[in-house]
């Protein structure tokens, strides 16, 4: 599927700032399944230059600073992508979590960061007795990962503005109740207690299918702004995407732009203001699908 | 003496006959022989010294001023060159193989694949830093500048107590102590052929240097300021090399390139001495919140436009977790055998460990992983139940973020301090230098660390002190490595005061005026109160006492301020919560002058802490009668406005008249200026009141005359004029009189002066500042009063009002014109200015 992604991050400060500096992670990656057509980032107020580098968990990482006095600041993301369905890794799939649990502890300094709790993630509490319940050890990994994706579904509610970026994890365990960051946030929680290496995922859903009126189907939760899901990675250091807010296996609907151990690794976008004491940010997205020519 | 100690530890000093060991002789037994009262004669010389050189260490972070100065002892440490070189061959090899350890981690990870030594102690370490891999290493090596210390074991021999490789702090106290000794007992170096250790800082310079290809590099010193405990030190370390002590906001960056920021434009900074950790480097990188760090600076360093020392990274090789592993580190990357052995060091994550620790608890060191802070043990004595029980908690809590070490370690030395002979204990950091050809130059000398009368710790974080250490030299060795040649004194390089100094100066200037000004008013006002007014005298003064109060800085500041009624000046003297109280602006020009606080002169700052505290010490009660609110509101003004004054006398006297102070009288005359001029705009209404011309000549007279003495002009106005107070005389006075203090002019005139003796040539920043400065002054000069005043307003704003209003706002843009011009360098590359108080 072609579309065209333009996604808004805007900051209002209460007095001009004199100095600013950005880090954005808004370049997606060149994969299988993700064609990248087209993709600029336009800043304003404009720098001289900017310039870019690779972070430690492979994102493309683009570097802003502004050190005149300005009183807005916006970047906007450009984007033509075109998706296809990647091929699902039936092997690693298939294979029980005992195996693959095996295989991929042997290759322990390279997943160490993906199976360590990191403070946005702590490990064990509720997240133990599930991933004791629901990743078995003789059940397949595809079967398992499906499933945890679906209880975390079903028993957590989507609920947007219950929670901040700041939200503890324990918070969202109690109330049951968050956005796809804490979606993602749960599920890398029970994953990681049960000895799996997965990694949180920012990018972007299509969220309103094209044509409303022809099907039944209701709007994908997250769009309007980014959005969150994870990765499971497979024996064969192969990773599979799951969207535990929408309950699927990720596919020709999703974008991945960012990847990391948590949401603050993923930051699309992190900023420091000085001068200013406070500042509002508001984020936007659209996309659109793109009808491709016959 | 004191009782002998519960742990077993080596003396250094005397054997265990109690017969002073051969080395010490000649030294101990003169100590022994002379006096008490000698002893303490020369102990209250040496305490003088130290004070007088400002070593201090502080822990106490109440008082910038009464800092606890340093501690060192008469009786020195000495090393035999027999003691010496295997000790310094067992640290140079450790920080070798630490060096490559990290090189290796951060980078192929050999030593995690081959599984010498578990991952989650590495890649589980706080002080693993993500964003180090793939970062260009400055001369190829994370450690350029390293601390290792190291202790006696019982026996005599030497171990490796804790690894300071990333911060080698201690080094100015190594410097001091020596500098210090000579100085009070010299004889004694005559008689012994000891190491030089004070070209030190000139072979970190040179160090420094050559991280960059630069033939005159800018290198600074970041230091997390005056807060941080070892401030003294950054201050010493930067003096003796010649270069900037600068905080993180000192710095900006600009196109991936680092620049300082000092009053006379933007310097690039070529290479960071960093005192700062990681975790607060760079706010966009690390932890967030950090206002100590740079931002943007990681970036600068992968474009390779700027040498951090050390490199990003390095402090995982001083994480206590560890030291368990140095021998396999050391094994595994030189092949060779440990030089130089580990204390015990037992990780409380280890759950046997764990078992065994607190099984025994009394006998360990608990310490977490990084830092001084110890929860049991330390000081060579049994935990109380209290300690331990609380230790054992935190233990439990998280095992993995401690580590113990046996308490039998240290040694026990002889201190002289107060002239009485304790028993002490003590150990050692010594300290390495990597030079160009990528090996490592480990200091002849060490801070050798005593516990003192304060506290039996000798971290110097937990009260501990120091004495000089000394390495005899080798007779039979060849040449000195050491060239005392090279002991040259560094003329510390002109690079102008940093822009944040001069900031800080500006508004301690601007907010000691204010707060002057508003005490002179509200302090009239209590004495014309108490003065027998007649209702029509006191009618007439009242309209124009609120309408002159000082300006705040932002105009949505929502603020109560009235002048009118005792309790309002009471709020207006005392209230904290008030932006614009006389308490509130003398706070924030103490805040200013306590962020700058190295560049007051003792007695300045003296006056300043003592005005603070008179005013903390009054407090604000709003339910209080009104006869006693008028009383303190009374005796507080008074207070700010005699010691006010005396700040700037004092300071004047006292302290470098450079571009730093400056900017604080260029702030003071701008204040000044612009509340004359804020005045005299507030009162064209008054001056065009239509009225009964009979009645008018009188009531006028009464209000203008009140107004004079607001502005504590009535004087000036009769000495200038001699006749009674008349609208135009009195708009000229305020406006343009040349003598009058705070007349317009005056404040313009001074503020110009100070910025052409700032800079010795003119720059396109001086130029635009004294331009603006120049151009109101002649608007000033030009305007004529007494046309103004005979033109009454028909409708809307007369033009005396318009015009007088337009002069201030010219007055008050200068603020931003001198802020972008010296302050924050927006003149450089930006036209838009903004003025401070209207926007």
């Amino acid at each position: 599927m072609l579309f065209e992604v333009v996604h808004v991050t805007s900051y209002k400060y209460s007095e001009p700032s004199m100095e600013a500096y950005l880090e954005v992670r808004l370049t997606p990656p060149r994969r299988p399944g993700q064609e990248i057509l087209s993709h600029r980032i336009e800043f304003t107020p404009s720098a001289p230059a900017v310039s870019e580098y690779d972070d430690y968990f492979g994102n493309r990482t683009t570097v802003y600073s502004m050190t005149l006095r300005h009183q807005h600041m916006k970047v906007v993301n450009y984007l033509t992508v075109n998706t296809s369905k990647p091929a699902a890794p039936a092997a690693a799939l298939s294979m029980s979590v005992a195996e693959a649990r095996q295989i991929l502890r042997s290759a322990r300094t390279a997943v160490f960061d993906y199976i360590e709790p990191v403070p946005a993630v702590p490990l064990g509490g509720p997240s133990a007795q599930w991933a004791r319940e629901i990743i078995r050890p003789g059940d397949s990994l595809g079967d398992c990962l499906e499933r945890l994706n679906e209880s975390i579904h079903q028993n957590f509610k989507y609920c947007s503005g219950s929670t901040d970026n700041d939200t503890p994890l324990e918070t969202v365990w109690k109330s049951r109740e968050g956005v796809c960051q804490d979606f993602a946030h749960v599920m890398l929680g029970v994953l990681r207690t049960a000895g799996l290496p997965c990694r949180y995922v920012c990018g972007y859903i299509e969220s309103e299918p094209p044509d409303p009126e022809g099907s039944a189907t209701r709007g994908l939760v997250g769009a309007l702004s980014t959005h969150a899901w994870i990765e499971a990675l497979l024996p064969g250091m192969e990773w599979v995407a799951l969207d535990p807010t929408n309950n699927q296996w990720c596919g020709e609907q999703h974008i991945a732009v960012s990847t990391g151990r948590d949401h603050l690794d993923a930051a699309p976008v992190r900023g420091t203001f000085k001068g200013s004491a406070s500042q509002i940010m508001k984020a936007h997205v659209t996309m659109r699908r793109i009808p491709e020519k016959p | 003496m004191n009782p002998v100690p519960a742990f077993l530890t080596y003396d250094e000093v005397l054997s265990s006959a109690g017969e002073s060991r051969e080395v010490y002789r000649n030294l101990f037994e003169r100590l022994r022989a002379s006096s008490r009262s000698q002893l303490q004669a020369i102990d209250n010389q040496l305490e003088a010294a130290l004070r007088e050189m400002g070593v201090s260490f502080d822990v106490d972070r109440d008082r910038p001023w009464g800092k606890r100065p340093w501690f060192c002892d008469l009786l020195p440490q000495i090393f035999t060159p027999g003691d010496w070189h295997p000790l310094a061959e067992g640290v140079r090899q450790r920080i070798q193989a630490f060096e490559l350890f990290l090189r290796d981690v951060y980078s192929e990870k050999h030593i995690l694949r081959d599984g010498i030594i578990p991952v989650p102690v590495v890649l589980g370490s706080r002080f693993f830093q993500r964003p180090a891999p793939g970062l260009p290493l400055s001369g190829g090596s994370f450690l350029h500048l390293s601390g290792v210390a190291v202790c006696r074991l019982p026996n005599g021999s030497m171990a490796v107590k804790h690894h300071y490789m990333s911060h080698a702090s201690g080094m100015s106290y190594m410097i001091q102590n020596r500098r210090v000794l000579t100085r009070v007992i010299p004889q004694s170096f005559q008689e012994t052929g000891i190491h030089s250790i004070s070209d030190v800082p000139t072979d970190i310079l040179e160090m420094l240097r050559s991280h960059s290809s630069e033939t005159d590099p800018l290198v600074v010193l970041l230091t997390p300021g005056p807060l941080s405990p070892a401030y003294s030190e950054h201050g010493f370390l930067s003096r003796r090399m010649g270069i900037p002590l600068v905080q993180g906001g000192d710095l900006l960056v600009m196109n991936d390139e680092v620049y300082l920021k000092t009053v006379r434009g933007l310097n690039k900074v070529d290479v960071i001495y960093s005192r700062v950790s990681d975790q607060w480097l760079d706010p966009l990188v690390f932890q967030r919140d950090s206002t100590l760090g740079v931002p943007g600076l990681v970036h600068c360093i992968r474009k390779k436009n700027v040498a951090v020392v050390n490199a990003i990274g390095a402090q995982l090789s001083d994480d206590r977790a560890l030291l368990p592993y140095a021998a396999h580190i050391i094994r595994y990357y030189l092949g060779q055998n440990p030089l130089l052995p580990t204390l015990e060091t037992l990780w409380l994550g280890d759950v046997d460990r764990r078992e065994h620790v607190l099984a025994n608890l009394q006998d360990f060191t608990i310490r977490p992983l990084y830092g001084e802070r110890i929860l049991s043990g330390g000081d060579g004595n049994t935990p109380s139940e209290k300690t331990l029980s609380s230790a054992k908690e935190a233990i439990l809590k998280a095992p993995e973020q401690y580590v113990a070490q046996p308490q039998s370690c240290d040694a026990m030395t002889v201190t002289f301090q107060n002239g009485e002979r304790r028993r002490r204990r003590q150990d050692h950091i010594l300290f390495g230098i990597r030079n160009d050809s990528g090996g490592v130059l480990v200091c002849p000398g060490a801070l050798t660390r005593v516990s003192t009368v304060a506290s039996d710790f000798t971290a110097s974080e937990l009260g501990g002190g120091g004495t000089d250490t000394w390495v005899q030299v080798d007779l039979e060795a060849r040449a000195e490595e050491w060239d005392p040649a090279r002991q040259t004194e560094l003329h510390m390089p002109s690079h102008g005061v940093t822009s944040r100094v001069a900031d800080a100066f500006y508004w301690i200037g601007r907010y000691l005026e204010r707060a002057y000004d508003l005490a002179g008013m509200v302090g009239v006002i209590e004495s014309l109160e108490l003065e027998e007014l007649n209702p029509t005298e006191r009618m007439n003064y009242r309209p124009v006492w609120n309408k002159i109060l000082p300006m705040l800085e932002s105009a949505a500041v929502p603020s109560r301020r009235t002048i009118s009624s005792p309790e309002g000046r009471h709020r207006l003297t005392l209230d904290t919560s008030e932006p614009g109280s006389v308490v509130s602006t003398i706070l924030r020009a103490v805040e200013n002058a306590e962020s700058v606080v190295e560049t007051l002169s003792i007695d300045a700052w003296g006056v300043l802490s003592h005005l603070r505290e008179q005013f903390e010490d009054a407090c604000f009660d709003p339910t209080a009668p009104p006869e006693a609110q008028a009383a303190s509101s009374r005796s507080l003004c008074k207070l700010a406005r005699e010691t006010i004054p005396r700040f700037f006398g004092t300071a004047e006297s006292s302290m470098l008249s450079d571009d730093g102070w400056n900017f604080c009288k260029i702030g003071q005359f701008i204040e000044r200026g612009a509340i004359t001029a804020n005045a005299a705009a507030s009162i064209t209404g008054t001056l065009l009141l239509s009225q009964p011309p009979k009645r008018r000549g009188h009531d006028l007279e009464i209000r203008l005359s009140a107004f004079l003495r607001l502005l504590n002009c009535r004087d000036l106005y009769r000495r200038v004029y001699q006749i009674r107070v008349d609208p135009e005389a009195m708009l000229n006075l305020l406006w343009k009189n040349p003598v009058v203090p705070r007349s317009v002019l005056r404040c313009l005139q001074g503020c110009a002066t100070l910025v052409r003796e700032s800079e010795s040539n003119l720059s396109p920043a001086t130029e635009r500042a004294l331009g603006a400065m120049e151009s109101l002054h002649q608007s000033i000069l030009s305007t004529d009063w007494s046309v103004l005043l005979s033109d009454a307003p028909t409708s809307g704003k007369s033009r005396l009002q318009s015009h007088s209003e337009a002069l201030l706002d010219r007055l008050l843009a200068l603020h931003t014109v001198i802020s972008d011009s010296f302050l924050n360098h927006q003149v450089l590359m930006n036209h838009e200015t903004r003025p401070l108080f209207r926007p």
